[in-house]
């Protein structure tokens, strides 16, 4: 084996020194070529494409490279697409803060109650299983949940709690919202879980024996050790319920629009141009609410 | 002492009707699966329990109102594709992660660049690749456009798989298989392969499911030619059956099997890198 080399040099009558010098000296750069120019062709251009296009003309069913902000002004001048933005908003800020308020005391229980192992991954195991039923059947499947004869209604009527049907449970911002806390609370369970299962007993014992109470421990100790997970929990649940549209199409009837909706929308009639500008307005709430996320914690820190 | 006894009984019992939450739609598209069909719809009172939906999901049903799933044809693209997307995708985080055992300038920026891949909504992602290929002329198509953008999504999972599996390796193992002489080619395959082994296998499960329930990257450049979610989203606009969801609980059957698989293999890695150790052990005593 240790011959080879010498074999090969003799058989090309190269000298060999250049060639594994070439190779070695750019190892790097061939390892990591594939990748970078996949994700500029593919992640960086189309992004600036899409801020390139929203500067557009639009006609009615092509776009022109003349330049122009009209695009931008109907977005800002009209009701319906300034709405849709706070709309976005608002169901954002609820989904967020209901995955965070429904979602702790499970990761609390998984990551610092449970303390054997086995328990602990079957539990969390547990959490993730339905997400390998399809998203969209998962959304779906709210709808018979929900419905005015579904099967919460007919529990509730069974138990004599309610006499008629409550109908706002379907096709409403309500149904849309309980769909997604559903499909996303798991994203804020598991970081939450993993940074708490990561704190030092030693650490909750000394506090206690010193006297601290239960509360005590839970504002002072677990909380703030728990903030790295919370915030990429909510970086997860921000990124998607953003750039979502298929929950609020299939549970609202059309009904409440959210910006991928428009986005899907205007595509539908063409409208590129017009696309590209509330692509553009989504782009950079995410950004913000990334960044702002990110100045919470140090997450290169803590991790 | 009692008092943290009686939070961690509440806890127990939160989590149980959490777990409820996750499931309960779940538990509920499988009983109204077995309505009674074709008259029967997505709802409550089950008519009659049948099978009816599932023999229309599987193609044996007699002709309907009730137009049948796409299965063949969109559910073939669909496997193609997150097949493809799964090899690619992999080997592209294998190389990415591998370059990033060593320090080097720019990482930074590498490792932010490839992890923007998983984090931009896939609407925004999906509606730019359209207007370039509209620009270029490319024909939008589930194989082409809608693939290249599945392996964007796919990829940063692989990336970081296989960073944090490199991060525990350790390298000394290598450096002494060179060290006596194994040609780099070999080392790969009998010293680095089996120690990353199970780190490929989840980076592959991960692009693999991924992709294969893709749906907003491929909505706007999948073209004419549907894989499986966008045919689901087409039901959207239109009466839902039960029929999606006789085909939700076989997909997921078919999931776990996948997972099974999964296990079955990665079990059999740790016992196999087990036996090894323990054969070593003993060569040395």
């Amino acid at each position: 084996m240790v011959a080879t080399p010498d074999i090969a040099a003799s058989e090309t009558g190269a000298p060999m020194a250049p060639k594994p010098g070439f190779l070695s000296r750019n190892r790097h750069f061939l390892l990591l070529a594939p990748g970078v120019i996949w994700m500029v062709l593919f992640l960086i251009v189309p992004l600036v494409m899409m801020v390139y296009v929203s500067f557009w003309t639009q006609t009615t069913f092509a776009i022109k490279p003349d330049l122009t902000l009209k695009s931008w002004a109907t977005f800002f001048g009209s009701e319906t697409y300034f709405g849709a933005l706070l709309r976005t908003l608002r169901i954002w800020l609820t989904v967020l803060f209901l995955t965070l308020l429904l979602g702790y005391p499970t990761a609390l229980f998984i990551g610092q109650f449970v303390r054997n192992k086995t328990v602990q991954t079957v539990l969390l195991v547990a959490c993730v299983i339905p997400f390998w039923t399809s998203f969209l059947i998962r959304v779906l499947a709210w709808r018979p949940m929900l419905g005015k004869e579904g099967a919460i209604n007919i529990v509730l009527q069974k138990l004599g709690l309610i006499t008629q049907p409550i109908e706002v449970l379907l096709f409403t911002e309500l149904s849309v919202i309980i769909g997604m806390v559903q499909i996303y609370v798991v994203f804020m369970v598991g970081p939450i879980a993993f940074m708490l299962a990561r704190i030092d007993e030693s650490l909750i014992e000394a506090a206690r024996d010193l006297g601290a109470s239960s509360s005590t421990i839970f504002r002072k100790i677990i909380f703030p050790l728990s903030l790295p997970g919370v915030v990429v929990g909510a970086i997860f649940v921000s990124v998607m319920v953003l750039g979502e549209f298929a929950t609020a199409s299939a549970l609202s009837g059309r009904k409440v629009n959210l910006l991928g909706n428009i986005i899907v929308t205007q595509v539908g009639s063409l409208k590129w141009a017009f696309a590209a500008v509330v692509g553009v307005v989504l782009t950079v709430v995410m950004a913000a609410v990334i960044t702002g996320l990110l100045r919470i914690v140090n997450l290169r820190r803590e991790l | 002492m009692q008092q943290l006894t009686a939070t961690r009984w509440v806890l127990a019992l939160y989590t149980a009707l959490f777990l409820a939450f996750l499931y309960g739609p779940f538990v509920v598209m499988a009983i109204l699966s077995f309505q009674q069909g074709p008259e029967g719809g997505p709802q409550f009172p089950i008519i009659e329990w049948s099978t009816f939906w599932y023999k229309h999901v599987l193609g044996f049903a007699p002709p309907s109102r009730v137009a049948p799933l796409p299965i063949g044809e969109a559910l073939t693209r669909s496997l193609t594709l997150a097949f493809a997307t799964m090899v690619v995708s992999t080997v592209l985080g294998t190389l990415t992660a591998q370059a990033f055992r060593r320090q080097f300038k720019g990482s930074g920026f590498v490792f932010y660049l490839v992890v923007l891949g998983m984090m931009v909504p896939g609407v925004l992602l999906g509606l730019g690749m359209a207007l370039v290929a509209d620009q270029m002329d490319i024909a939008r198509t589930w194989w082409g456009t809608a693939f290249v953008l599945h392996v964007v999504y796919t990829y940063p999972f692989a990336f970081l798989v296989m960073l944090a599996i490199f991060n525990r390796f350790d390298k000394g193992v290598e450096e002494a298989a060179w060290a006596l002489g194994v040609p780099p080619g070999r080392t790969f395959r009998k010293v680095t392969f089996p120690m990353i082994f199970p780190g490929v296998l989840s980076a592959m499960l991960f692009a693999l499911t991924l992709s294969y329930d893709e749906f907003p990257r491929t909505l706007f450049t999948g073209g004419s030619e549907v894989t499986m979610p966008i045919a689901i989203y087409g039901t959207f606009a239109v009466e839902i059956h039960p029929n999606l969801f006789a085909f939700g609980v076989l997909t997921t059957l078919f999931s776990f099997s996948l997972l099974a698989v999964y296990g079955i293999l990665m079990s059999a890695s740790v016992r196999r890198a087990n036996a090894r150790a323990s054969g070593i052990q003993e060569d040395v005593a």
